[in-house]
């Protein structure tokens, strides 16, 4: 049927014209070839319909376009500047490595190169094995042989030679978690938590959200969000929650409610942000994810957040603030969020009149 | 006419201005201010991720597309020496790479009949897609726009790459025979026949459609 139709279309046209209409479609002719054509086409209805034809073409065509979506631009975006962020951390070990051992050491000579990344294996073969023999007691840390290592020291302590540096910033970058396990404890007393970690070989953390370990890996998990599964950044901010009036965790929160691109991370980070010490950055956070977020459940949790320190009167009216709550009623399109914005800023009380 | 000529200096001025606008932000790239190039690649990334989900119509492949593409031009930025536009020379390395995605899915026989799928992932018809109003509630109408897709699909699949890439560029991202081949590397000569031969293809393809 195809084959019939394709011969007859052939045809349809006079022959030195088929091109020509094809670039008079595509606007490619001259001035004076394109008038040339519009003549023939005034006088010749087998190319008035092939050339309808061409542009019912381009029409059906058309129907079949897509736009990308602001959200999927955004997530493109993200993941392309994450991806710069790592290549920019490898080329800078490169060079670091290379400012050791240059180029022009090798380069010249493959069979020189060649032997030398022989003898460096040889002698990591040979030696290495009996060097991570060693590494668990030159180390003060306690590390089972299946690679379990379990954090004692509290995160705030100040003992030499805690467990502050048994995951060195090497392994922390490289490693993923693989998953967290936590064991309730009753009487009010931090969950007892295990992480898993896929470095170069398992390992794995426990202890309390209270221990530096934990909380490094854990601060980990929520400053990259491209490497981990939303789940571990679920479990990882309602680990941190109790602890969110610690600078650290307070900020990777922020962090978390400024670039995580998981709608339902943002906002248990922002949940967590709750009770918090409503410093700068606590506020800065819930006023950006109010204006901001794409979400409407974020910004629904901001401006509650917001609300709720206004009324307890731990929040500074200034410019800014009414300023942007001032937008908000006037703008945002959610009437709940307009209604409010309008409460807080009835909370602040009298200093602006309205 | 007098008027006419001030405007036209005026436009002129103002493109020379942006040209040297954007040859900046080249320039502060290529010594190492991230910031531009996460300017430039803001300037032209909708139309890039546009250009590549037309192409695939699948979303995860434009993905790919769009971060590869981004990442050689930053990986090359510094080989950029201001012969042509900057457009024209990323679109050089952003054809390619659509190019090369394009050949390797036609070389691979289960994605021969792709299925769109959305921003998160969902596998979901072209026509599922569309604004409401298209669907109407009218399940004839709905049925008729989805043999319409599939029809459209198949006969894309019928395309080179070559010919489906001149053929988007052309009549959907608006650019003269001429720039395409620029970006093609090959002659508005061979670029032509490539735009006659898939619109025959296309033609001979959908013909009973209309």
């Amino acid at each position: 049927m195809h084959q019939e139709e394709f011969d007859g279309l052939q045809s349809s046209a006079c022959g030195e014209f088929e091109t020509k209409l094809t670039l008079l479609a595509a606007d490619e002719l001259d001035t004076s070839e394109s008038e040339e054509v519009q003549k023939h086409l005034q006088g010749c209805e087998r190319c008035r319909r092939a050339f309808q034809q061409e542009a019912e073409l381009l029409a059906l065509m058309s129907s079949d376009r897509s736009e990308p979506d602001a959200n999927f631009l955004a997530s493109c975006r993200a993941g392309l500047f994450d991806s710069l962020d790592q290549q920019e951390e490898r080329g800078w070990l490169r060079r670091f490595a290379g400012s050791f051992l240059p180029s022009s050491w090798i380069s010249p000579d493959p069979a020189w190169s060649a032997a030398l990344l022989l003898i460096i294996g040889f002698s990591v073969g040979l030696f290495g094995p009996h060097l991570l023999r060693h590494t668990p007691t030159s180390a003060k840390t306690s590390q089972n042989p299946a690679g379990i290592l379990t954090a004692t020291e509290p995160a705030d302590s100040n003992i030499p030679g805690s467990d502050l540096n048994a995951i060195s910033p090497l392994d922390l970058h490289s490693a993923d978690v693989a998953g967290i396990n936590v064991f309730p404890a009753g009487d009010n007393a931090p969950p007892q938590v295990e992480l898993r970690l896929n470095t170069q070989r398992p390992m794995m953390v426990s202890g309390t959200v209270d221990d530096a370990n934990v909380k490094r890996v854990l601060i980990r998990v929520l400053q990259d969000s491209q490497r981990y599964d939303p789940d571990v950044r679920l479990d990882a901010v309602e680990l941190l929650r109790v602890r969110n009036n610690d600078p650290e965790v307070r900020s990777a929160l922020c962090h978390a409610v400024h670039t995580d691109h998981n709608a339902a991370v943002r906002l248990k980070a922002l949940e967590a942000l709750d009770g918090a010490e409503p410093q700068t950055l606590v506020r800065q956070t819930l006023l950006d994810a109010l204006v901001d977020d794409q979400n409407p459940g974020v910004r629904v949790e901001a401006i509650n957040e917001l609300r709720d320190l206004a009324a307890k009167g731990q929040i500074n009216s200034d410019d800014e603030l009414l300023k942007v709550l001032h937008e908000r009623i006037k703008k945002d399109p959610s009437t709940y969020i307009r209604l409010q914005s309008a409460a807080v800023i009835r909370d602040l009380g009298p200093r602006q009149k309205f | 006419m007098g008027m006419s000529v001030a405007l036209d200096g005026d436009a002129r001025l103002a493109a020379a201005a942006k040209v040297q606008e954007e040859h900046g932000l080249v320039r502060s790239a290529q010594a190492g201010d991230r910031l531009s190039f996460e300017e430039l690649v803001r300037r032209y990334d909708r139309e890039v991720l546009r250009l590549a989900l037309n192409l695939v119509h699948r979303a995860e492949d434009a993905r790919d597309i769009y971060q590869e593409a981004f990442l050689r031009v930053y990986k090359n930025l510094h080989r950029f020496r201001f012969e042509c536009s900057f457009y024209t020379w990323l679109y050089r390395i952003v054809t390619n790479v659509a190019l090369d995605h394009l050949r390797r899915r036609t070389s691979r026989k289960e994605d021969q009949a792709p299925v769109p799928e959305d921003s998160e992932g969902t596998t979901r018809d072209f026509f599922d897609r569309q604004p409401e109003v298209r669907a109407a509630s009218n399940p004839e109408r709905n049925l008729l726009g989805q043999e319409l897709g599939e029809h459209i699909s198949t006969a894309l699949n019928r395309l080179s790459p070559r010919e489906r890439m001149v053929f988007e560029m052309k009549h959907y991202q608006g650019l003269k025979l001429r720039a395409i081949g620029d970006m093609l590397g090959t002659s508005e000569e061979t670029v032509k026949n490539s735009l006659f031969r898939a619109t025959r293809k296309l033609r001979a393809s959908l013909a009973g459609m209309r």
